[in-house]
């Protein structure tokens, strides 16, 4: 059966990229390999260690920076990670100077917020309800 | 945050809310059929009952379910006793228990259901999660 083993967001500083998604998201550190003058680096969830993995990937290519600014002035989420509840999260992240661009929000069947990662990205939140 | 200061994102999700979505309270009455769902996934529950609780027809519940959450109230529940069937698995109860605990009561038809959704039989799946703990 085949199934996602990683993904990723392109950031701007590794390091600073795994200070954020740790300290302040919540993942935790699962592999960093050294590769040259970057690494692959790669953050889990707590709650599924053995699960999908989110690769923190330089972004070291012209033409993606481009995108990925376009994505970020548009306020278009470059992805998305699921809480179980949105406006508690909104409210933490918010007491440790995260910002957001869109409060949450009702969107059907789910609640959303959209937060900037400080690596060059928007990143949405959802809840379903 | 006024529509001057809505980035082009939050624009378009208006308008997809505005042109797109069912009415509000469509979604309320179909989550309250879900967390009914939630709470009673160890009882044998009937569509009927469910629909009931979102105040629709089963036929007209049906519909409105797939089309707010992409796949069937029945297929939603499967995965929802599979779900936490994995999950009491892994806390290391039998696989006799396991299957009562999700609403099942027939232990063959449990087996079959786990091993179609996960690819592993449920004694695999315990085995594998204990020697390899999350």
């Amino acid at each position: 059966m085949i199934k996602i083993h990683v993904t990723s967001v392109p950031v701007d500083n590794q390091d600073k990229a795994l200070k954020f998604y740790t300290e302040k998201l919540g993942f935790i550190k699962k592999t960093e390999v050294p590769m040259g003058e970057y690494k692959w680096l790669t953050v889990v969830s707590p709650n599924e260690q053995n699960g999908v993995e989110l690769l923190l990937e330089p972004m070291a290519f012209e033409p993606a920076r481009v995108y990925q600014k376009a994505l970020k002035d548009a306020g278009i989420p470059y992805t998305s990670f699921m809480v179980a509840d949105v406006a508690k999260e909104h409210e933490r992240l918010t007491g440790l100077g995260v910002t957001f661009s869109m409060e949450p929000r009702e969107m059907g069947p789910v609640k959303m917020a959209i937060l900037d990662d400080s690596c060059g990205n928007n990143i949405q939140l959802v809840q379903m309800l | 945050m006024t529509s001057a200061t809505k980035t082009y994102f939050e624009i378009q999700l208006d308008q997809l809310l505005k042109e797109h979505y069912l009415p509000e309270y469509y979604y309320v009455q179909v989550r309250q059929s879900k967390a009914f769902m939630e709470r009673y996934l160890s009882e044998k529950i009937e569509l009927e009952k469910i629909a009931s609780t979102a105040f629709m027809s089963r036929f007209h519940y049906t519909r409105i379910f797939k089309k707010v959450y992409g796949l069937s109230p029945r297929q939603y529940l499967k995965d929802l006793r599979m779900n936490k069937g994995k999950e009491l698995l892994k806390q290391g109860l039998t696989i006799t228990q396991v299957c009562f605990d999700v609403g099942y009561d027939s232990l063959p038809t449990f087996c079959n259901a786990f091993k179609k959704a996960t690819g592993f039989s449920p004694g695999e799946y315990q085995h594998r999660n204990k020697s390899n703990p999350e």
